[in-house]
C-alpha cells in the first residue's frame, strides 16, 4: 500500500463529489434537518418518547402460575389485538425485580396471584403490574381497556359460580362502562338515602392527532439514513459508474493497485458516512459524542452497511443496477422485518443489521442502553463482520469485470 | 519485445484467438488488422492484463503476462476504443490524477496536452469535449508516463484529418525514441502510411505477416485495364506470359484509347487474405 496512491484515489473521490454536488447537497439538507430538530426542541421530558420508534407492537402477558384467570384472559384476547397480545410465564416468578428484557417496541403486563391459603392476610390477590415505555404512560391502553374488561368479566363468574348476587355485568361495549358502573353505584347508594344522582352521559372524539414526539426518531432515523446512503448508495452508484465508463479500468492499469483502488474506496465512503452521521448526531445532541456506546454503534453500523455496499458494488455491472440493487436490498429487508414483527417471528430479524442499527443508535442517541442493546451491538457488529467478509470475497472472485 | 505464442482464448466454446503466433519488435509500429470479431480486441485485452489466455505463453519485455503482470504494469500506455474520462473534470484534472499516480511531475499533463494539441481546451470540463477531443485525451494520457510500449485500439477513429495526423506524428515520434507500438484499426490508408509491420487477423488466425508494402506486392492482382477506340474494354493479366504477349500485340497494333495498371490496392489486399470477397 502507497500512501501517495490512496491520497490520490481519495482526493478523486472528494472531488468527483464536489463536482457532482448532489451527494454534498444532500448530505447538508440532513444537517440542516438535525439543526431545525435541536432548534426546535420542545424540552426535554418530551424528548423521552421512546413509543416513537415502532410503538407497542406487543404485549407481553407475563404470569407467575397457569391459573383459570390466565386461561380466561388468554381465551378472550380481542380479535384485533390477538396477535399482539404474547402470553408467556414468567422464568423467575417469585423475584419480583428479576430482570426480563423487553425489545424496542414492546410492553408487559406481569400478573401474580396469591391464592388465599397462601396468603398472610387470608385474602387472595391479585397483583397487576403494567410495564409502559418509559415517559408513555398511555401506550398500553388499548391492552389495559382488554385487561380490565375481561378481568371483571372473569371474577364476577367466578363469583356467580359461588353462588353471589353480582348482578348482570355491565354494558362492556361502552368503553366508559367502568366509569358508568361507578356512576351507577354512587347512584344506587344515594337513592337509598332519597337523594338523586343525576344520569351521567360520557361521548369521546378523537381529534385524529396523536401526542406523539418524533424527535428522536427523526434523529435517529437521519444518523441510520447518512450511514446507508453513503455506504449502500453512494459507493455502488458511483463504482458501477466508473466500471461502466470504463474508469475503473483505467485505475486498474495505472501504478494503483487493486487493494489501494479498493481501500481508498474503504476509506472515503465510511469515513463519509460516519462524518456525516456524526455530525447529524452532534447537533441534535452533543453529549451523544462522549458515549462509548454510540461511538461503537455508529462503527458497527457503517461497517455493516459497507460490507452490503461492496457486495452490491460487486455483483452489480451499471450505475442503474446498483442504484436498483440498493433500493431492492432496502425495500426487501425493511418488508422482512415488517413481516416479522407483525407476525412475531423470531431470530430471523436478527440477522439484518437494518434491525439492530435503528435500536443501538436510537438507544444511544436516547440515553437509555441497556445490556439488551449491547447484546444488539453485538449482532450488528457480527453481521458487520459477515457482509464485509462476504463483499471481500465476491471482489476477489468476479474482479473489476 | 513482446511475444505471443500459442495465444488462445475461448469465450465458453466459441475460439475468439485460435493459436496466434507473433513476435513484435522493439521499436516497430505494428499495425492489428482484422474484420470485426477476428480476434484483435481480445488479443490487446490479454496483453493488458484483462483476459487471461485460456492456453499459450505472452510475454511483454521478458515478462510473462499472467505471472509477472506487476512488472509488466508501468512498461505500457492503452488507448482504448473507448473513452473513459471523469467527465466532470477538466481535461487537466483528468491528466494530473493519473500523472499523481504514475508519479510524474504536474507539469508533464501540460506537456502532453501541448503534443495533443488541446492546451486551449485543458480547462474545460471533459463532458464539453468532442468525440475528437475526447479521443485525443485518451492518447494524451497514455503518454503521461512516456511508456516503452504504446497499445492502441483504433485510435483514430472520430478524428479530422488534421487530429489523425497529430497522432500520426505523435507515433511516428515515440516510435522513432525506441518505444513500440501496436495498433488495431480499420483504416487501410493509415496502415499503409505508419506502420512498419503488419498482421491480419482472421477468425482468431494471424492470416498474413509483413510490412505493408510486401504485402501489397504479394497479393494485389497486377492488371492492365485497356480501352480500345471502338469502346471495348480488355483486362490483361501481368503475371501471365501469353496476357503480356497480348497485350504488346494491342499497343504495337496502335488500337488503344486509354491504358491503365491498377493501383496497388492495400484494402483489396486485405478483403482477399481474410476471405471476405473475391472469393
Amino acid at each position: 500500500m502507497r500512501w501517495y496512491v490512496i491520497r490520490t484515489l481519495v482526493v478523486k473521490e472528494w472531488q468527483r463529489h464536489l463536482a457532482n454536488r448532489g451527494g454534498i447537497a444532500l448530505g447538508l439538507l440532513l444537517v440542516a434537518a438535525a439543526v431545525l430538530l435541536s432548534v426546535f426542541a420542545p424540552g426535554e421530558s418530551a424528548a423521552a418518547g421512546t413509543g416513537a420508534v415502532g410503538g407497542v407492537r406487543h404485549c407481553f402477558v407475563e404470569f407467575d402460575r397457569p391459573t383459570p384467570l390466565v386461561k380466561h384472559l388468554e381465551d378472550n384476547r380481542p380479535p384485533g389485538l390477538k396477535e399482539q397480545i404474547i402470553f408467556r410465564q414468567l422464568a423467575r416468578p417469585d423475584d419480583v425485580n428479576a430482570l426480563v428484557a423487553y425489545p424496542t417496541g414492546t410492553a408487559a403486563i406481569q400478573l401474580r396471584q396469591t391464592f388465599a391459603s397462601e396468603s398472610p392476610t387470608g385474602r387472595a390477590t391479585l397483583a397487576v403490574s403494567v410495564r409502559h415505555p418509559d415517559g408513555d404512560p398511555a401506550a398500553l391502553a388499548g391492552y389495559e381497556a382488554w385487561l380490565w374488561k375481561e378481568l371483571r368479566r372473569a371474577c364476577a363468574a367466578g363469583a356467580r359460580r359461588a353462588g353471589a348476587a353480582v348482578g348482570d355485568d355491565p354494558n362492556f361495549d361502552r368503553d366508559d362502562w367502568a366509569l358508568a358502573e361507578a356512576h351507577k353505584r354512587l347512584q344506587d347508594r344515594a337513592a337509598a338515602g332519597g337523594v338523586a344522582v343525576p344520569d351521567l352521559e360520557v361521548t369521546r372524539h378523537g381529534l385524529g392527532g396523536k401526542v406523539l414526539d418524533l424527535r428522536s426518531a427523526v434523529a435517529t432515523g437521519l444518523v441510520v439514513f447518512a450511514l446507508y446512503f453513503t455506504c449502500v448508495y453512494l459507493l455502488p452508484t458511483l463504482n458501477c459508474e466508473e466500471r461502466e465508463r470504463g474508469v475503473l479500468l483505467a485505475q486498474a492499469l495505472s501504478p494503483a493497485s487493486p487493494a489501494e483502488i479498493v481501500a481508498a474506496k474503504f476509506l472515503f465512503y465510511p469515513a463519509a458516512g460516519l462524518a456525516l452521521a456524526l455530525t447529524i448526531a452532534a447537533v441534535y445532541k452533543t453529549a451523544v459524542l462522549s458515549s462509548l456506546f454510540f461511538w461503537l454503534a455508529l462503527l458497527a453500523v457503517g461497517g455493516g452497511f459497507l460490507g452490503i455496499g461492496m457486495t452490491i458494488a460487486t455483483l452489480a455491472r451499471t450505475q442503474k443496477a446498483a442504484f436498483l440493487g440498493g433500493m431492492c436490498y432496502l425495500l426487501t429487508v425493511s418488508m422482512l422485518l415488517m413481516i416479522c414483527s407483525m407476525n412475531h417471528i423470531p431470530v430471523l430479524p436478527w440477522l439484518a443489521v437494518e434491525y439492530h442499527g435503528p435500536r443501538i443508535l436510537h438507544a444511544a442517541l436516547d440515553g437509555s442502553v441497556t445490556p439488551y442493546h449491547w447484546y444488539s451491538l453485538l449482532g450488528a457488529a457480527g453481521l458487520a463482520v459477515a457482509w464485509l467478509t462476504a463483499a471481500g470475497w465476491l471482489f476477489r472472485r468476479r474482479g473489476w469485470q | 519485445m513482446i511475444r505471443l505464442a500459442g495465444l488462445r482464448v475461448h469465450y465458453g466454446s466459441f475460439a475468439a484467438v485460435d493459436g496466434l503466433d507473433l513476435d513484435i519488435r522493439r521499436g516497430e509500429l505494428f499495425g492489428l488488422l482484422g474484420p470485426n470479431g477476428a480476434g484483435k480486441s481480445t488479443t490487446i485485452r490479454v496483453l493488458i492484463g484483462q483476459r487471461r489466455p485460456t492456453a499459450g505463453t505472452v510475454t511483454v519485455g521478458g515478462y510473462d503476462v499472467v505471472r509477472e503482470w506487476a512488472a509488466i504494469k508501468p512498461l505500457f500506455g492503452y488507448v482504448p476504443d473507448r473513452e473513459n474520462h471523469f467527465e466532470e473534470f477538466t481535461g487537466r484534472r483528468n491528466l494530473e490524477f493519473f500523472g499523481q499516480l504514475y508519479g510524474v511531475p504536474k507539469m508533464r499533463a501540460d506537456v502532453v496536452l501541448k503534443m495533443v494539441e488541446l492546451s486551449e481546451a485543458a480547462d474545460l470540463p471533459v463532458r464539453g469535449y468532442s468525440l475528437g477531443m475526447r479521443k485525443k485525451l485518451l492518447l494524451a494520457r497514455a503518454l503521461l508516463h512516456e511508456p516503452h510500449i504504446l497499445y492502441l485500439d483504433e485510435p483514430t477513429a472520430n478524428l479530422d484529418i488534421h487530429s489523425a495526423e497529430v497522432v500520426h506524428r505523435i507515433l511516428r515520434e515515440r516510435v522513432k525514441a525506441g518505444a513500440t507500438v501496436v495498433m488495431t484499426t480499420h483504416d487501410m490508408d493509415e496502415v499503409e502510411k505508419i506502420c512498419d509491420r503488419v498482421g491480419i487477423v482472421c477468425r482468431g488466425k494471424l492470416v498474413a505477416l509483413d510490412s505493408p508494402l510486401a504485402l501489397k506486392q504479394v497479393h494485389t492482382e497486377r492488371k492492365v485495364d485497356v480501352t480500345r477506340p471502338d469502346g471495348e474494354r480488355l483486362v490483361f493479366d501481368l503475371d501471365s506470359d501469353r496476357s503480356r504477349g497480348e497485350l504488346a500485340a494491342v499497343v504495337s497494333g496502335g488500337g488503344v484509347a486509354t491504358m491503365r495498371t491498377r493501383e496497388f490496392d492495400f484494402h483489396a489486399t486485405f478483403l482477399k487474405l481474410t476471405g471476405l470477397a473475391f472469393d
